[in-house]
């Protein structure tokens, strides 16, 4: 099999090992993380709309908190799988693609892609700074669709040059 | 075109193993819940101060229940994670194989990667096993020492090195 080019290598290694990195510290510092966040919501009163009824802000930094954890905790299992989905993807790409453009075009595409569990730590983060729905918003829109988008466009164009008879050469059967 | 070099046999056989080990897990889970919810009961009734039972059926079915839960968790996380780290070994070896020059270099990466990256996984299966003996926090903190802080550590580590090792070949170019 083919070998991509080391940068996108790189990449795909540093996302899998960002990804266990983030679920070690996770599951090391879960208690100390929730106090951080919960901190990090008593700062920010205005974003987070705390009106000062004791029971009401509660429930708005318990939920808070929830959106931080889950921001982390699906950076660790979105890193874990698309640095795999990259290394795979990108390994056939370097076997199977003739066309030197197409394959450059498809490498940045998965890379850009690998990149998109970034988008949750942006979400851990903004969630605290921006307040629930504006972080999730922020995430959204400008770091999880792009590069969501990203990677959807890759393996559409990878599967394309794979379907057409011009694009890929011929996988001998049983092979 | 560069080519990837295949890591060592031994290295595939242990990633494919942990793949079947994984598979056979979730469809036992799935083909044997009531068996392993039994038997996780009648170990957390055999031990009733590890799980704080107190004889009152209503306290007591509230803590078993929870016990019973965690103790599912940590089967569908064993089967998660085995599936994941698989994919990984076979991934991160073959990157250390074709990338990594000197013999020294290879081995201790492949068998960092390959160690840890199959037995972190068995953590899981042994905290859920030890739940009904020891309690949930005990089971847990018996694991992380005994398996997930050595083995994840060990990954964590040659992840690390391995794209610091691929950084520098890039560099070197």
């Amino acid at each position: 099999m083919g070998r991509p080019p080391l940068v996108v290598v790189f990449v795909a290694i540093l996302v899998i090992a960002l990804g266990e990195l983030g679920g070690a510290v996770l599951s090391q510092l879960r208690p100390a993380t929730a106090r951080w966040a919960a901190a990090r919501v008593a700062a920010n009163p205005q974003a987070h709309g705390l009106t000062g009824a004791a029971e009401y802000d509660e429930t708005v930094r318990a939920q808070a908190v929830f959106a931080t954890e889950a921001g982390l905790s699906f950076f660790h299992t979105h890193a874990e799988g698309t640095g795999l989905v990259l290394f795979f993807a990108a390994t056939l790409v370097a076997s199977l693609v003739r066309r030197r453009a197409t394959r450059a075009a498809l490498y940045a595409l998965l890379t850009m892609g690998a990149l998109f569990p970034l988008g949750y730590l942006v979400y851990a983060f903004a969630v605290l700074r921006l307040g629930r729905d504006a972080g999730v918003e922020f995430a959204e829109a400008w770091v999880l669709t792009p590069l969501g988008s990203s990677a959807i466009l890759g393996l559409i164009g990878l599967a394309v040059v794979l379907a057409s008879p011009r694009g890929a050469p011929e996988v001998p059967a049983g092979r | 075109m560069e080519s990837w070099r295949l890591p060592p046999r031994a290295v595939l056989l242990a990633a494919v193993l942990l793949l079947v080990t994984a598979e056979i897990g979730g469809a036992s889970m799935s083909r044997y819940k009531l068996e392993l919810a039994r038997w996780a009961r009648t170990g957390m009734l055999a031990h009733p101060a590890v799980h704080g039972l107190v004889g009152v059926r209503d306290v007591d079915e509230q803590a078993l229940d929870e016990a019973l839960f965690r103790f599912d968790t940590g089967l569908r996380l064993f089967h998660m994670h085995a599936e994941g780290m698989a994919l990984v070994v076979l991934a991160t070896t073959t990157v250390a194989a074709t990338l990594a020059r000197t013999t020294v270099t290879r081995r201790a990466l492949i068998v960092l990667l390959t160690v840890g990256g199959v037995g972190y996984p068995l953590g899981y299966l042994i905290w859920s096993a030890l739940i009904p003996s020891y309690g949930v926090e005990r089971g847990k903190a018996i694991a992380e020492w005994l398996v997930w802080i050595p083995f994840g550590g060990a990954t964590i580590v040659a992840l690390l090195w391995l794209a610091a090792l691929t950084a520098a070949r890039m560099l070197r170019r």
